[in-house]
């Protein structure tokens, strides 16, 4: 056949239909067998549909078969009518069975053990129709997308994105659980309640949780302000003077940085007892402060792509180093000031090690990171789970809401000042 | 004229200079006194003078200490730390070694002001015997608001550094040559240096700790690759997918992935090692599912463990590739793929010739940084597996997924053999650098910072 439809690539047309007719094929092939009994899609669907006790899962058993015929005879409708209209329909048909195939993967079991029909199933027994049937959908699926000029790349972006998702959902719904302890065998909770969150912050508390969050928030909110204008100031004068010790001054920084940093923390915390700030929270930040400025690369690297003369125009007019630091290179340097300071700001929340050795057992000072850490031991796990969960959510929505709102100047950041 | 002032060095200064020139290596700021440079001068001097006293009444025993670590095993003792007194039953070596750092550093920072202040006579005393300019206290406190910027700016980065970051480097990289280990712990007992043992026994075959070494220095190996490359791979495929014409909602996609990087690190890994235990809800569901009708091992036992922290890796690290990569991605000239298109290539042939040769080019050192920092990647291991499953087969501490890092905070944290941890922090060392020299000789980028411009 030599048709030409405006908006289809029709090379692909062919593969697609048979793809989709090989689906249909294998609703008539084994599904599952075990136990001795094997059943086809369509023997499945009617002796389930049969019996008393029905899942709800039961609606993808008949959803998988029905689509799967469907879209077979719709191909070869759009065999004989060839048309724009009819491939988006068959493009869609072959999406919702394709993910109505992936679920069954998910709850064949459920479908099958509540129905009666088997006692102990498992996904080895899913039989050749199974996946003849999952497979050459997902192909016919990838085909029609190419014949109707859509993107392949939504269906490894959807299957990414549920994994992706998934532990972020979890923690989510257990922080929202009002069933207490570790383990449960459900995904989805029985009961919701907010008592997590209340519980985390109320006066009878055992956790001092409401505390830790303001040591952390204290902590980060002093050390992202100090850290980003030492940060800035050096890349600044690495960048935008040259004065000799210079590159031996990188050097040195990039010979520190290569040491383990936290092989020396209990040096740092001998001197730090020596001054008389241990386990203190002003420790944590004077700490963070002095090493911030190793991290000076990606904002010199930032400033390194402002042009020089726009330093040596000012220098003419009079200008000293510092203003043009304040003046000029501060103004142009939104994204990075925002990158640093977003940077140090997560820093500070996520930092554990130096904290928890700083501490010990001071409960009172602990941040959130040392805090939700003790809570996981596994002697607390199973008391505490549920209220973990509900602090990581405390912890985590305000660094992620302003994560996504700035991101936009972290991808700038990174990319330099001056676009190619 | 102006040349040979620049070539001038420490001994040229010297032999060339007047009297007050040559008296200035003995007493600092004698030059600058005496061509007009009054108060820096006397700054100069009083470093100096504080700088004997302290030698003098502390520094000097602090440092003959230093030999020894400290001989007086029992005994009421007059100790000193940083100016603070403390009664201590005997020495205490590990409080010699510190206060001795700290008068290494204090030295050290001395001659730096002592060199300094050379060169700032030989200049005052240049500009002076040539009728130029010399440059008063004011005016060179003006200065270092533009001229002298560094000296204010990096004031505060250098004394942080040095106080915070180099001394206790210099403290633990010492440590690395005595026996500070669980059998000599201050107060109650001495510790003293030993040379290069603690380096013959973690290195050399045969010994139990070298047979922890080596099997846990491959794996740290194994992983930094396997993270690295994953990730950088992994990110680069959804940061194309996410750029490619025709995928709508762009930003929607992007900002999935970014919240899964925007959780705290140790949240995320905490979570995901509840859900991946035996009754977590990975295993749970997997039951349910029919995936299998036992609980995998996902964290417990080596193989499963080893995959299960680089597919963990993979989760967190694939978004900050993503973002990372996605700027770059747009910076490739549009024309190359059209012009690729008109000579009819495809997308594969269009990635393997343009998009990953570019991207390569530009991503080398960041992806050599990521190597080594995955090398340390303390947090993934530590809050996923904690090093976890032990093992009989290693030394005290060591689990099968440790990396050099991990092990060597279990060293210090559980069983204090600081003189261990101080020899593998060495090592971490020695394998960064190799890492760096070699992104070094292969990036024109680091090298040539002007290039730019």
């Amino acid at each position: 056949m030599k048709k030409t439809v405006l908006g289809l690539n029709l090379d692909y047309f062919i593969r697609a239909m048979i793809f989709s007719l090989i689906a249909m094929v294998s609703v008539f092939l084994p599904y599952t067998s075990a136990e001795g009994h094997t059943y086809s899609l369509l023997n499945a669907a009617t002796t389930i549909a049969g019996t008393t006790e029905k899942s709800g899962l039961f609606v993808v058993v008949i959803l998988s078969f029905v689509l799967s015929v469907v879209t077979g005879v719709v191909s070869l409708l759009a065999f004989k009518w060839t048309s724009v209209g009819i491939v988006r329909i068959w493009t869609i048909l072959v999406a919702v069975q394709t993910a109505a195939y992936t679920i069954l993967m998910f709850s064949t079991k459920i479908i099958m053990e509540t129905s009666g029909i088997y006692s102990d199933f498992l996904n080895s027994h899913l039989g050749i129709g199974y996946w003849a049937g999952i497979i050459s959908s997902f192909i016919a699926l990838a085909f029609c997308m190419k014949m109707a000029g859509i993107n392949r790349g939504y269906i490894i972006l959807v299957i990414m994105g549920v994994i992706w998702v998934f532990p972020i959902l979890w923690i989510l719904l257990t922080a929202l659980r009002a069933e207490q302890g570790y383990y449960v065998g459900y995904f989805f909770p029985h009961k919701l309640t907010l008592k997590n969150f209340t519980d985390l912050f109320s006066k009878q508390s055992v956790l001092p949780f409401g505390k830790w969050w303001v040591n952390t928030m204290v902590v980060a909110l002093f050390s992202c302000v100090i850290n980003t204008m030492i940060i800035l100031g050096t890349s600044f004068t690495l960048s935008r003077t040259r004065f000799s010790g210079r590159k031996a001054f990188m050097n040195i920084l990039m010979i520190i940085g290569m040491f383990p940093g936290f092989m020396s923390l209990i040096a740092v915390y001998n001197i730090l007892k020596g001054l008389g700030m241990n386990q203190s929270l002003v420790a944590l930040i004077v700490v963070s402060a002095a090493g911030a400025a190793m991290a000076y690369h990606i904002s010199k690297g930032f400033f390194d792509t402002i042009p020089k003369a726009v330093d040596e125009a000012a220098l003419i007019d009079g200008a000293s180093r510092l203003q043009i630091f304040f003046r000029i290179i501060l103004p142009l340097s939104k994204s990075i000031i925002v990158y640093t300071v977003l940077g140090n700001f997560l820093a500070a929340w996520s930092d554990y090690i130096f904290p928890s050795m700083l501490f010990g057992d001071k409960q009172s000072s602990y941040t959130v990171a040392v805090g939700l850490y003790w809570l996981t031991d596994f002697r607390r796990i199973d008391t505490y789970y549920t209220q973990f969960a509900a602090g990581a959510v405390v912890v985590a929505i305000p660094i992620v809401v302003l994560f996504v709102w700035l991101q936009r100047f972290y991808v700038e950041g990174l990319s330099g000042a001056v676009k190619g | 004229m102006e040349n040979e002032y620049k070539k001038r060095n420490l001994i040229t200064i010297f032999t060339k200079g007047d009297i007050f020139s040559k008296l200035s290596y003995v007493v600092c700021g004698l030059a600058n006194i005496r061509h007009g440079q009054r108060i820096k001068g006397i700054l100069f001097l009083a470093a100096e003078v504080l700088y004997i006293l302290f030698m003098v009444m502390r520094g000097g025993g602090l440092l003959r200490n230093l030999m020894t670590l400290g001989d007086q095993v029992q005994g009421m003792n007059l100790n000193e730390e940083l100016g603070i007194y403390e009664m201590t039953p005997g020495d205490n070596s590990m409080l010699i070694l510190l206060s001795g750092v700290v008068a290494i550093v204090i030295t050290i920072a001395f001659i730096g002001v002592w060199g300094f202040s050379i060169f700032s006579g030989e200049k005052a005393r240049y500009n002076a015997t040539r009728g130029k300019h010399v440059n008063s206290f004011v005016e060179d406190v003006i200065s270092l608001a533009s001229g002298n910027v560094h000296f204010s700016l990096l004031a505060i980065p250098v004394v942080g550094l040095t106080i915070f970051t180099v001394t206790p480097l210099i403290y633990m990289i010492l440590m690395a040559f005595t026996n500070y280990d669980q059998d000599h712990q201050p107060p109650g007992n001495l510790f003293d240096w030993v040379g290069l043992k603690n380096f013959f026994t973690l290195l050399s075959a045969g010994d139990r700790l070298s047979s922890t070494f080596w099997p846990v220095l491959g794996w740290t190996l194994i992983w930094g690759f396997a993270a690295t490359f994953t990730c950088y791979f992994g990110g680069m495929i959804v940061a194309m997918i996410i750029n490619s014409k025709g995928i709508k909602l762009k930003k929607l996609w992007r900002t999935l992935f970014v919240v899964v990087m925007a959780v705290p690190g140790f949240i995320s890994l905490r979570v995901v090692a509840t859900m991946l235990g035996e009754r977590g809800i990975i295993n749970v569901l997997l039951q349910q599912w029919g995936f299998t009708d036992h609980a995998l091992p996902f964290l417990t036992n080596v193989t499963w463990a080893r995959f299960s922290v680089i597919a963990v890796n993979f989760w967190i690290g694939v978004p900050v590739t993503m973002l990372m990569v996605s700027g770059i991605l747009m910076n490739i000239p549009e024309e190359l793929y059209e012009s690729a298109r008109l000579d009819g290539a495809g997308p594969i042939t269009m990635f393997r010739k343009i998009t990953f040769p570019y991207m390569w080019f530009v991503t080398t050192p960041y992806l050599i940084a990521n190597l080594i920092s995955n090398f340390n990647n303390f947090n993934t291991i530590y809050f996923l597996t904690g090093g976890e499953p032990h093992t009989l087969d290693y030394f005290k501490g060591a689990g099968k997924t440790d990396l050099l890092v991990t092990w060597l905070y279990k060293l210090t944290k559980d069983s204090n053999d600081y003189n261990l941890a101080a020899t593998i922090g060495i090592i971490i060392f020695v394998i960064s650098a190799v890492f760096t020299l070699i992104s070094f000789s292969r990036s024109g980028a680091i090298k040539n910072e002007e290039g730019f411009q």
